[in-house]
C-alpha cells in the first residue's frame, strides 16, 4: 500500500492521485492510503485496520467536540 | 527593484481609497475598492505579518511541529501549506463575513470597508497568526485549554462558557437568515430540503458501498444538488407543488430546530460528514465564482459612500456609526470564533513554523476579501432596492406602495412596481424587508453573475446564491448543535455524572435538545419580532463574537508576555483595547440606552406603557418584555465575563512584567 503514498514522481496517475489528496485535505476527509503509509513506515507490525473501521474512526475523532467550523 | 515594486503597490493602494473617498456624489467603480482592499493587504502581509513572524512570535524552522512529532496519520498530520492554506480557509469562512458587510452597508460602503480592510491587517489576521503560533507551540492545545494552562482554571470555565453562550446566540441568528430568506419561497425550500437526502445518500454510500471514496461521493452530490436548483423552478412554476412547498418563517424555524436536533443525534457519517464535504466544495466554488464575476464584470458602486444613517437613524438595524458599524461586522474584520478554528486541526496540521504566517495572517487576509465582495455585491444595487430589500415590513408601511414612500422619506429613490418587477426577475413572489443579508447578497451575485452569462438566467442564480448560503448555514447549525450538545455535556459532567458521559444515549438526546430549545428560543423570538429579529439579534451576536476575540486576544498577550517578549505585546494589545471599546460601548447602549428603538430596557418600557394604553394585548406584550430582559441580561453577562477574563488576564501579565526570571512556563516551551 506504501506506493500508494502521494511522491515526488511525476506521471500522469501519481499527478493525479496528490490532486486527490490535496483535495480531501482540504476538506478534513480521511486519507486512507495516508494512515496506512504512516502505520507501515512508523509502526511496522502493527495491525491494519480495514478501510470502514478506519473510516469510523476518523469520523469520530473529526466531528465529537472540537470546532472545525466557523460562523 | 523589491522596493520600486512595493513602492508602486503603496502607490496603487493609496490612488484606488483616494478615489473611494474622494469621489462624492458621483458613482464609482468597484474596481476601486478591490484595488484598495488588494494593495493594503499585500502591504500588510509583505511587512507587518513579516514583523509578527520574526519578532513577535519568533516562528522558527528548527523545532518540530507537533504534526512531526505526534504524527499519527489521522488527525496530526503534516500537511503543504497550500492545501492547508484551503483547508483552513474552508473552515473560517462561512456566512458571517457575506452578511455582516452587507447589513452594514446602510451606513454606505465606505466605513464598512475601512473597518474590514484596516481590522484585518491590524487586528484580525493577527489573532488568527498569534493564536495559530501558540496553539502550534502546546501541541495543537485549544484556545479553552490554553485560557486554563496560561492563565488559570477560573478562566478556562469562563471562557468555556463564553463559547457556550455565544454559540447559542450563533446558531439562532445564521438560522434567522436561512429563515428570511426562504420564507414563501417554495423554489428556495424545495432545493434546500433536497439537500438533505442528498447528504443521506452520500453518507451511506460513503459507508456501506463505497467505504473512504468520500470525492466521488461528493462528486455526486454536489450534482445532484445542481439539478435540484433547476428543479426548483419548475416545482416553483408548478400549481400543485408550489403551495406544498411554500412555508410560513414559523414552520421553517421549527423545522430547522427539528433538524438541528436530529444531526446531534444521529451517527456523523450519515449526516455532518457528508454535508460539511458537500458544503466545503459547493462554498470554494462560488467565492472564486463571485471573485471572477466581480474582475469581469467591474460594476459600479450606486451606493454612496456615506449615508445620513451613520447618525443612528437607520432602517436596518438601530445604533450610530461607533460602535455599531464595528460591531456589525464582525466576521471579516475580526472574528473570535476563528481563534477556535486556529486552536483546533489547523495546528496539527502544519509542516512547518514559518508556514503559519501565510495559514494564519493570510487565510483571513483572504476572508477579509470575501468580505469586500459581500460589501461590492450590496453596492452595486440601487440604495432604494437596498433599504426596502434590508427595512423591516413595519417601517416600510407593509406593502410595496408603502415601500415606495418609506424609501422616499429616507432619501432614496425606489420606483413604483421596481420591487415587482425584481422579484418576478429572480423566480420570488416578494423581495422586500427580505432583512438578514442572503437575499441582498443573492440578488447582488445574480446581477454580477447574471451581467457574465446574460440576464436570463438571473433566477437561476439568485436561486444558486441563495442555496449556497442556506448550505453552508445549515451545516454550521448541524455542526454547532453538535459541538454545542458536547459543551454541555462537558460542563454539566462537572455538576451531575451521567450527563457528562458523551457516548450514552440519555445524556444526548437530553443534551441534544437543550441546546437545540436554547437557541431554537432566540430564533422564534427573533420570528416573531415586531421588527424582523435581525435588528435585535444580529447586533447580540457581533457583540458576543468580538467578545470571543477579547478573550482570543488577552489570551494572545499571555502567550507573548510568558515568552518573555513583552515588548511586542502592542501587537494584541491595541485590537483587544479596541475590541473592547466597541464591545463594552455597544453593549451598554444595547442595555441602557434610553432609546427604545436600540436599548433592550426602555424598549420593554415603551411596551409596558403601550399594553397599558391598550395598544399592544397583553399576552403579546408579556412575550416581548420578556425577550427584551432576556437579551439585556444575555448581553451584561456576556460584558461580565469577558471583563474577567481580561483582568484576570491583566493579573498574570502584571506578575509576569514584574518577575521576569520566572520565564520557563510549564507544560510548553513558550511561544518564542
Amino acid at each position: 500500500m506504501s506506493r500508494n503514498s502521494p511522491s515526488a514522481e511525476g506521471g500522469p496517475r501519481a499527478r493525479a492521485r496528490r490532486i486527490m489528496t490535496a483535495l480531501r485535505r482540504i476538506a478534513g476527509m480521511p486519507d486512507y492510503c495516508a494512515y496506512v503509509a504512516h502505520l507501515r513506515d512508523q509502526h511496522p507490525g502493527c495491525q491494519v485496520p480495514t478501510e470502514r473501521e478506519y473510516y469510523e474512526t476518523y469520523l469520530q475523532g473529526r466531528y465529537n467536540g472540537g470546532f472545525h467550523r466557523c460562523c | 527593484m523589491a522596493t520600486l515594486i512595493w513602492i508602486l503597490v503603496a502607490a496603487v493602494g493609496s490612488a484606488g481609497w483616494g478615489m473611494l473617498a474622494l469621489h462624492r456624489g458621483e458613482t464609482v467603480n468597484a474596481a476601486w475598492l478591490v484595488l484598495a482592499a488588494v494593495c493594503t493587504y499585500l502591504i500588510g502581509y509583505r511587512f507587518y505579518s513579516r514583523f509578527i513572524a520574526a519578532r513577535v512570535v519568533a516562528l522558527d524552522d528548527g523545532r518540530i511541529t507537533p504534526a512531526h512529532r505526534l504524527a499519527n496519520g489521522r488527525d496530526f498530520v503534516p500537511t503543504s501549506r497550500w492545501v492547508l492554506f484551503g483547508h483552513h480557509f474552508a473552515a473560517i469562512a462561512g456566512a458571517g463575513p457575506l452578511v455582516g458587510p452587507v447589513l452594514a452597508a446602510q451606513f454606505g460602503f465606505l466605513p464598512g470597508t475601512i473597518w474590514i480592510v484596516v481590522g484585518v491587517v491590524l487586528a484580525g489576521a493577527v489573532q488568527d497568526f498569534v493564536i495559530l503560533a501558540g496553539s502550534v507551540r502546546r501541541d495543537g492545545k485549544s484556545l479553552g485549554q490554553m485560557a486554563k494552562e496560561e492563565v488559570g482554571p477560573f478562566t478556562g470555565i469562563l471562557a468555556m462558557i463564553a463559547i457556550l453562550a455565544i454559540m447559542v446566540i450563533l446558531l439562532a441568528v445564521l438560522a434567522l437568515v436561512i429563515v428570511k430568506a426562504l420564507a414563501e419561497s417554495p423554489w428556495g425550500v424545495f432545493t434546500l430540503l433536497c439537500t438533505i437526502p442528498i447528504a443521506l445518500a452520500m453518507g451511506w454510500w460513503m459507508r456501506a458501498v463505497r467505504p473512504v471514496h468520500t470525492l466521488e461521493a461528493t462528486a455526486g452530490g454536489i450534482v445532484l444538488t445542481l439539478l435540484a436548483l433547476v428543479a426548483g423552478r419548475w416545482v416553483a412554476a408548478s400549481p400543485t407543488l408550489a403551495p406544498v412547498f411554500t412555508m410560513s418563517a414559523t414552520t421553517i424555524s421549527w423545522g430547522l430546530i427539528g433538524y438541528g436536533f436530529l444531526a446531534s443525534v444521529l451517527p456523523v457519517w450519515m449526516l455532518l460528514a457528508p454535508r460539511d464535504y458537500l458544503s466545503t466544495f459547493i462554498k470554494i466554488g462560488t467565492i472564486f465564482a463571485l471573485a471572477c464575476g466581480i474582475l469581469l464584470t467591474l460594476p459600479v458602486l450606486k451606493l454612496p459612500a456615506v449615508t445620513p444613517f451613520i447618525n443612528g437613524t437607520g432602517p436596518v438595524f438601530a445604533g450610530s456609526l461607533f460602535p455599531f458599524c464595528f460591531i456589525t461586522i464582525a466576521c471579516g474584520a475580526i472574528s473570535g470564533f476563528h481563534a477556535l478554528v486556529a486552536s483546533g486541526t489547523t495546528p496539527k496540521m502544519l509542516d512547518r513554523e514559518s508556514d503559519a504566517r501565510v495559514i494564519g495572517y493570510g487565510a483571513m487576509l483572504m476572508e477579509s476579501f470575501v468580505a469586500v465582495m459581500a460589501m461590492c455585491a450590496a453596492g452595486i444595487l440601487d440604495p432604494g432596492v437596498y433599504f426596502a430589500m434590508n427595512a423591516p415590513l413595519a417601517l416600510l408601511g407593509g406593502n410595496a406602495t408603502g415601500a415606495v414612500h418609506a424609501v422616499q422619506h429616507w432619501g432614496f429613490v425606489l420606483a413604483p412596481g421596481q420591487m415587482e418587477t425584481l422579484a418576478r426577475s429572480v423566480g420570488e413572489t416578494t423581495l422586500l424587508a427580505r432583512t438578514g443579508g442572503a437575499p441582498t447578497l443573492a440578488v447582488g451575485m445574480a446581477q454580477i453573475l447574471g451581467g457574465v452569462f446574460g440576464r436570463p438566467m438571473m433566477a437561476l442564480w439568485y436561486h444558486f446564491a441563495i442555496m449556497f448560503e442556506a448550505l453552508f448555514i445549515l451545516t454550521t447549525i448541524d455542526a454547532g448543535t453538535r459541538v454545542g450538545r458536547f459543551m454541555i455535556q462537558e460542563l454539566g459532567g462537572h455538576l451531575w455524572k451521567p450527563l457528562g458521559h458523551t457516548s450514552s444515549y440519555p445524556s444526548t438526546v437530553i443534551t441534544s435538545a437543550l441546546i437545540a430549545a436554547a437557541w431554537g428560543w432566540f430564533l422564534l423570538q427573533g420570528v416573531n419580532d415586531p421588527l424582523g429579529g435581525i435588528n435585535s439579534l444580529w447586533p447580540l451576536f457581533g457583540i458576543s463574537n468580538q467578545l470571543l476575540s477579547a478573550v482570543a486576544l488577552s489570551v494572545g498577550t499571555t502567550l507573548i508576555m510568558s515568552s518573555g517578549r513583552a515588548r511586542f505585546a502592542w501587537v494584541t494589545l491595541v485590537p483587544l483595547g479596541w475590541v473592547l471599546a466597541v464591545t463594552s460601548a455597544a453593549s451598554w447602549q444595547k442595555v441602557f440606552s434610553a432609546d427604545p428603538h436600540l436599548g433592550f430596557l426602555s424598549h420593554a418600557a415603551q411596551t409596558t406603557a403601550a399594553v397599558a394604553a391598550g395598544t399592544i394585548e397583553a399576552a403579546r406584550g408579556a412575550r416581548l418584555n420578556l425577550n427584551d430582559h432576556v437579551d439585556a441580561a444575555l448581553c451584561a453577562f456576556f460584558l461580565a465575563i469577558t471583563w474577567a477574563v481580561v483582568l484576570s488576564s491583566a493579573r498574570v501579565w502584571l506578575r509576569s512584567v514584574r518577575t521576569p526570571a520566572m520565564q520557563p512556563i510549564p507544560n510548553a516551551e513558550g511561544i518564542a
